[in-house]
């Protein structure tokens, strides 16, 4: 299974405006962020054969969006379940469709519309499935099982607010710099330290920033990619990992994540190591999942996550440039496809203020808790 | 199928007051009448006696039987939070309030979401050892299993 993904690559990138209330549609946004992606690598509706996207129902789906650019006969459409913990698993699979002949030219999107909000349920009645367990606790949604989590590692290994605070004051320095991030103000620990308590021991500050907007990535096969204007960025190798039906209660050590399984998995199969990464885009839906995951892939050992970033090792000049976009905390959170967009737009050399020098590879996480995955991208083929 | 506020005729004015709702399925209805009994009973397989939760129809492991079975109520809190603002509907008089996940004694790893009550939230710790007690869930349909600081701090 080693090199499962050799030989696809990512040519295009496009997006919506990031904006905390749109009023558009998710087919008005998604057919936009599909428009730009492939007018960004000279391909047009007539090219495209394959769609699909991931959603928890909340998103038009790939043959709507397809048929709003302009697409009359899509190949292959596919519609994938899930959030975070489903990114990597849908890129893959684009990448997987074009290197099986299923498709040649696959747009990958994800939008959100106002319609989605995760870090609340204020509307929530009823609840069945695992949730009807939790939730008449008040406990039911993001902020609350993250937060749970957070609070093991703390016991565990000694990491503290200040901890996560350098997380997010990170992220934000580096979103100041990035003209498409909604929150671009500069914050100190102090500020951080006093922003609100959301579910102790998450302040405010640790929570993503929920937005409207879109974003699509162009997949087809490096082959092709060679005769498009960027220059194509390839994909190095991809791993996921689930275990425990995603369920965030009985995953047995809420210290780490799915990363726990995945790291290994996908170091084995791009037989590279964190050494050899420039820009990560580590997923970050909270400050913690940032913490947990990096430890996992091997950057620092457990405990260690805010003496990395104090020592400046997680920005420019340091080890490896943890979201130079500002992530989902400070960027905006379209589910984890806009750090694929950043990944791409570091390793064309086009990043402007935030271009990190020389960047070479770049690895792209996704998902928290039980289950999530994470791919490699490289500038040269592997 | 989502049971609107003005339908249960339980439900206050304010749409937030209550806590979400079970609904319970085949699988799971089991759990909740034994609450409704004064019983906090688990899922069980038959055959090789692993714990399952959420219930299952067959076990994971042996593909047996599943049965609930009573549990003594005892265990250890392995993590919490500390609820400070309403993201979930219900307890807005009880904010701030702890919820955490309560490892029972019967199987390591076997954990339930549940309210602590009765300890200042600041007092709560991973490993505080807690007992299962019985509460009427607001709305007035369900009993919820909550649970307290055996040594009462």
């Amino acid at each position: 299974m080693s090199r499962s993904l050799e030989g696809a690559a990512v040519v295009g990138i496009g997006r919506s405006p990031f904006v905390r209330s749109s009023g558009r549609t998710t087919l008005s946004m998604a057919a936009q962020a599909a428009r730009e992606a492939l007018a960004d690598c000279g391909l047009t509706a007539a090219d495209v054969d394959g769609f699909t996207c991931y959603s928890t129902g909340d998103s038009a789906g790939p043959s709507q969006v397809a048929h709003a650019i302009g697409v009359d006969d899509l190949g292959w459409s596919l519609s994938v379940l899930g959030g975070g913990n489903i990114v990597t698993s849908t890129v893959a699979g684009a990448a997987a469709a074009v290197l099986s002949g299923q498709a040649e030219v696959v747009v990958v999107y994800r939008v959100l519309g106002s319609q989605t909000r995760y870090g609340r349920a204020l509307e929530r009645i009823e609840v069945d499935g695992e949730g009807q367990f939790a939730g008449p606790h008040g406990y039911l949604v993001p902020p609350q099982w993250f937060a749970m989590f957070c609070r093991r590692h703390q016991y565990e290994y000694g990491s503290t607010a200040a901890d996560l605070g350098a997380i997010a004051v990170q992220e934000r320095d580096h979103a100041v710099r990035n003209p498409h991030a909604v929150a671009r103000s500069p914050i100190t620990l102090d500020d951080y330290l006093n922003s609100r308590w959301i579910s102790e021991p998450f302040r405010l500050f640790d929570c993503c920033y929920e937005i409207d907007g879109a974003v699509a990535i162009v997949v087809t096969s490096a082959e092709r990619a060679a005769d498009l204007p960027h220059r194509p960025v390839h994909l190095l190798g991809a791993a996921d990992s689930n275990r425990f039906g995603g369920s965030v209660d009985q995953w047995d050590d809420l210290s780490c994540m799915y990363s726990r399984d995945t790291a290994p998995r996908l170091w084995s199969r791009t037989g590279l190591q964190p050494a050899d990464i420039d820009v990560a885009c580590m997923y970050d839906c909270f400050t913690f999942t940032v913490m947990a995951t990096f430890e996992d892939f091997g950057f620092c050992a457990k405990g260690e996550v805010g003496d990395y970033f104090r020592a400046g090792r997680a920005t420019y000049g340091g080890d490896v440039v943890v979201n130079p976009h500002g992530g989902l905390l400070s960027e905006g959170y379209i589910h984890g496809l806009n750090h694929h967009y950043e990944a791409v737009l570091q390793l064309r050399g086009e990043a402007g203020d935030r271009q990190v020098s020389g960047a070479e590879t770049a690895l792209v996480t996704s998902g928290a808790g039980p289950f999530g995955g994470a791919l490699v991208y490289g500038t040269a083929a592997a | 199928m989502t049971t609107t506020h003005e339908e249960r005729p339980s439900v206050g004015a304010d749409p937030l007051s209550l806590p979400p709702q079970p609904v319970p399925d085949a699988v799971t209805a089991p759990f909740w009448a034994a609450l409704a009994e004064g019983r906090l009973a688990m899922c069980r397989c038959g055959d090789c006696g692993l714990w399952l939760q959420p219930p299952l129809e067959r076990c994971r492991r042996c593909a047996g039987p599943t049965r609930f079975a009573d549990v003594a109520g005892t265990g250890t809190v392995y993590s919490f939070i500390v609820q400070h603002r309403a993201t979930v509907p219900g307890y807005l008089d009880d904010l701030p309030y702890v919820v955490a996940l309560v490892e029972l004694d019967e199987q390591a790893g076997l954990r339930l979401p549940a309210r602590i009550v009765g300890v200042d939230p600041a007092q709560v710790r991973c490993g505080l050892r807690v007992r299962a007690e019985f509460a009427d869930l607001p709305g007035g349909d369900f009993t919820v299993a909550v649970f307290r600081p055996v040594d009462g701090l």
